[in-house]
């Protein structure tokens, strides 16, 4: 016979094998990647009273089985007992999985051992001597591949009046067992509600204790959540509130939720346990979170401070190298002004305002709809795209070579000259604003990024809010400098010093074009990098033309410049470019980076090492400029030496979901993030956005000397 | 400007499993079938699309073919609906399958789709968040879902419960015939999960 999968065919023959009637049970059952038997708390059960018994499933390595959920695929073990008259089982007793990450999808389960405990009760006219206890079980073990597996497993139980004590064969693997079954905390106060796309609990601890920072949620309900999508956690006061993505649909008519929550830190009132049981009735919305105690001072400041923070951080983005010379030709443009109709000058100023809260809002309204969507995204977004990267450089060249003056062209040029018609000059206004936006978005100034990690664990108006404010923010100084034309008079008046500011202003960006080509070289890699200097060249022979042709007769010479243009963002267009390996990580480093995984760190704080993760992108400024003066410094770098500790990059320059993840449950949303996770502490200490060798030397300073790096020094 | 602005907005593609939920309409796709030739989901406009996710390496699946069921609905239903078996099994995974091979396990099993649709790189799969297999689409001649979920309502792998289990998308293509609206549209999938990379 012809078989289609012989070695699953040998598997299904010794399955067939196990489950046909004339096999015997046995107490140790082998199965290709599982041993199977049972276990039982107690060396001999007594009469009329309860005890564990359960069926134990050592996994080959990297091999799982399931919860009672198992998430999105899988299939929980079931468990038969057959058992002497008159004995009664009880329900499966489920230690708290663990999550099981498979490519993009979730299941939920346990890998290497699991003993699954019920309650076996023997009646109490049970008679002395050896009881027979039997049990079916079926499971279904993966990894990459899944396979079915079964097996009749008997143990033989002593039943004597005497209470017996533990038994000692199964001693270490039944308070394995024990230790993971959930409990109910005392005192805690649990909620639920379904919000928008969302499952929202909240766990409000008794009084006077805490809730611990991290904590995973899983229902016992499937299809109930995305189990994928990333779990966001938010202080709430003294409680802590975790919102998961509802599967879609959603479950219909549910009035209530029951689930684990699982810490490594435990609960108050848990007894050390790291899982407890949550059930709580579905019901209204639970608004907006409290004023949080988080050690994050600025995050944790509430929504006043995160707005105050915002505005500040907004004010600062004027002074990033992209937004600056933006906002210098703006500038020049009302000193042209300046002298002329104050209040067309004022409907500009505000225009230019509205220009860029609309562009924040619009910005945040995208960003907050992909996420709601499932997305993973954070704030500078935009430039995870080789794509946009590669036409923001080109724009930013070409602007460049118009302040060169190598042609004039479009609005800048008619303004100078002012022969704009009004609505013209309204359209730049805003256009300019939201050009400005565009550009400021990456460059995280301090604070910034806080607030941003504060709003998108706020509901949609808030976060809306808030970016509205930090558009606010930026646009401010332009505002101020169209209503109070007198701070302008402290300029001198137009003249030709005005053509040579325009050609200074031209080195900002070309020098963002530089970066930016660095950036896509991250990205999409050398030859990305070739082909963006290409097209620029073919950019710049283009608008040559186009300038020389000003003065010409003709529509030769536009309709050439044209085509190389075209040309030039054609040959400049990063193709294919988002599968190229790429990364931010500078080889020039004198740290030894390595590359970031969350197993890495728990791995290495689990050895005993400190671990210092610098979550970082080539598009952040901010970022680069902390790596230069505050990781460069060789003090630092002695300082980690002779500390011992492992430094990770996480690299965000292209999208990551597991760093994008990782950020959320720090509370933040943009990068740079500075987080130092230490053995035997939960949460990382998170060092400020804006590093000086002092604070790193600070922080590291406080920990123990390692033994062994001392005499590295 | 304008263009750029726009252009900026776009984002990065990500890796994460979007959704097909009942009611929606179907995500279009293209795709090449096992014998290398092009499938597009728009030519079967105005005809009922069943989308099944296959991976012969899945003891769920080979329930459903050891127990002629799958092969079974695929004959009863193939006159009026386009049966489309999906394979999302990528090339990294040790259940991945040459085309050569899997014509020749199809045959044997008498397994008859209209199309075997060949997406060893998920794009198809990840579109409609295909989360297991078998897991089953039924499409309605308008390009709406009217059916996500599983094959039937007897989570497991034995051949025996194909017999008592309630066939969903049998209902769901009998309903549909019969001009009524799809009583169980959404159900849970089980099964292996479906081997992206």
């Amino acid at each position: 016979m012809f078989t289609p999968f012989p070695v699953l065919a040998a598997a299904f023959a010794a399955i067939a094998l196990l489950a046909s009637p004339a096999s015997r049970a046995a107490t140790l059952v082998k199965t290709e990647h599982v041993e199977a038997d049972l276990v039982a708390d107690k060396a001999s059960a007594q009469p009329g009273k309860p005890l564990r018994v359960g069926l134990r499933l050592r996994m080959e390595p990297q091999w799982h089985t399931y919860w009672r959920n198992p998430g999105d695929s899988g299939l929980p073990t079931k468990i038969q007992w057959i058992l002497p008259e008159g004995w009664k089982a009880g329900e499966i007793q489920w230690p708290f999985p663990q999550p099981l990450p498979v490519g993009p999808l979730m299941n939920y389960g346990y890998e290497d051992e699991v003993v699954l405990l019920a309650e076996l009760t023997p009646p109490s006219s049970a008679p002395a001597g050896n009881a027979s206890i039997k049990a079916r079980a079926d499971w279904l073990v993966c990894k990459d591949i899944c396979v079915p597996e079964k097996g009749e497993l008997d143990f033989v139980l002593p039943v004597a009046s005497r209470d017996a004590g533990a038994d000692p064969r199964f001693v270490g693997s039944v308070e394995r067992a024990l230790g993971m079954l959930p409990v109910d905390a005392a005192g805690w106060k649990y909620e639920a509600a379904l919000q928008g796309k969302s499952l929202v609990v909240r766990l409000t601890p008794p009084e006077g204790a805490a809730a611990p920072t991290k904590a995973t949620f899983f229902p016992e309900r499937e299809s109930l959540i995305e189990p994928a999508a990333p779990q966001r956690l938010t202080r709430d006061g003294r409680a802590l509130r975790i919102e998961m993505k509802l599967a879609d649909p959603p479950i219909a008519g549910m009035t209530s939720l029951k689930g684990v929550a699982v810490s490594d830190s435990g609960w108050n009132g848990s007894s050390g346990r790291k899982a407890i049981n949550v059930a709580a009735p579905l019901g209204a919305p639970l608004g907006a979170p409290a004023a949080s105690t988080s050690t994050d001072a600025p995050a944790g400041g509430g929504m006043f401070a995160a707005l105050a923070f915002a505005f500040l951080g907004g004010i600062l983005l004027n002074l990033m190298p992209c937004v600056f010379p933006v906002l210098g030709i703006k500038v020049l443009g009302f000193v042209e002004h300046a002298h002329g109709d104050a209040r067309a000058m004022r409907l500009q100023g505000a225009i230019f305002f509205v220009g860029v809260v609309a562009s924040f809002l619009a910005l945040a309204a995208i960003m907050l709809g992909l996420r709601a969507g499932g997305t993973q995204l954070g704030w500078g977004f935009q430039l995870q795209s080789p794509v946009v990267v590669a036409l923001l450089a080109a724009l930013f060249f070409v602007l460049a070579l118009t302040l060169s003056g190598v042609f004039e062209w479009g609005a800048f040029a008619q303004s100078v000259g002012a022969r704009l018609s009004a609505r013209g000059r309204y359209a730049d206004a805003f256009l300019s604003g939201a050009l400005a936006t565009v550009v400021a978005t990456p460059c995280t100034a301090p604070f910034m990024g806080a607030a941003v990690g504060f709003t998108l664990t706020q509901n949609a108006a808030l976060s809306l809010a808030i970016f509205a404010t930090l558009g606010a923010g930026m646009a401010l100084p332009v505002l101020l400098l169209s209503f109070f034309p007198a701070l302008l008079k402290r300029l001198p008046r137009p003249g030709a010093w005005m053509e040579t500011f325009k050609q200074v202003l031209a080195f900002p960006l070309y020098a963002t074009v530089a970066w930016l080509a660095w950036v896509l070289g991250a990205q999409s890699g050398n030859d990305a990098v070739f082909a963006l200097l290409a097209g620029l060249v073919l950019v710049a022979m283009g608008a040559w033309t186009y300038g020389r042709s000003l003065h010409a007769e003709g529509v030769w010479r536009p309709t050439l410049a044209a085509i190389l243009v075209a040309a030039g963002l054609v040959v400049a267009w990063p193709g294919g470019a988002m599968n190229a390996s790429g990364s931010a990580a500078a080889a020039t480093d004198d740290l030894q980076w390595q590359a970031w995984s969350p197993e890495k760190v728990r791995a290495l704080t689990a050895a005993g090492r400190p671990v210092f993760v610098d979550f970082t992108a080539a598009w952040c400024v901010t970022c680069q400029v902390n790596k230069r003066v505050a990781l460069h410094n060789a003090s630092v770098i002695g300082a980690f030496a002779a500390h011992d500790v492992a430094t990770l990059k996480a690299d965000w320059t292209r999208q990551d979901p597991r760093i994008t993840a990782t950020l959320a449950a720090l509370g933040r949303n943009a990068v740079p993030v500075y987080a130092l996770y230490l053995p035997g502490e939960e949460a990382p200490r998170l060092l400020p956005e804006v590093l000086t060798p002092a604070l790193v030397l600070a922080e590291i300073e406080k920990l123990p000397v390692a033994k062994t790096a001392v005499t590295q020094r | 400007m304008r263009l750029l602005i726009a252009a900026a907005f776009s984002i990065a593609s990500t890796a994460a499993l979007a959704a097909a939920p009942a009611g929606s309409p179907a995500p279009s796709f293209s795709a090449t079938d096992i014998n290398g030739k092009p499938v597009n989901l728009a030519d079967y406009r105005g005809k009922t699309v069943v989308l099944e996710w296959h991976n012969f390496g899945c003891p769920f699946v080979q329930k459903h073919y050891r127990s002629g069921n799958m092969q079974s609905l695929q004959a009863k239903y193939g006159a009026d609906v386009v049966w489309l078996s999906v394979n999302s099994t990528s090339r990294s995974s040790s259940d991945y399958a040459e085309p050569a091979r899997l014509s020749t396990q199809l045959r044997d099993f008498h397994a008859a789709p209209a199309k075997y649709l060949m997406d060893d790189s998920g794009a198809v799969g990840m579109a409609y968040g295909a989360k297991t297999t078998p897991h089953m689409f039924v499409i309605d001649p308008a390009g709406k879902v009217v059916y996500n979920g599983a094959i039937d309502d007897k989570r497991s792998t034995d051949l025996g419960d194909v017999k008592t289990a309630k066939n969903y998308v049998a209902a769901a293509l009998d309903e549909l015939k019969a001009g009524k609206p799809v009583s169980i549209a959404s159900t849970t999938p089980y099964g292996c999960s479906v081997k992206y990379r």
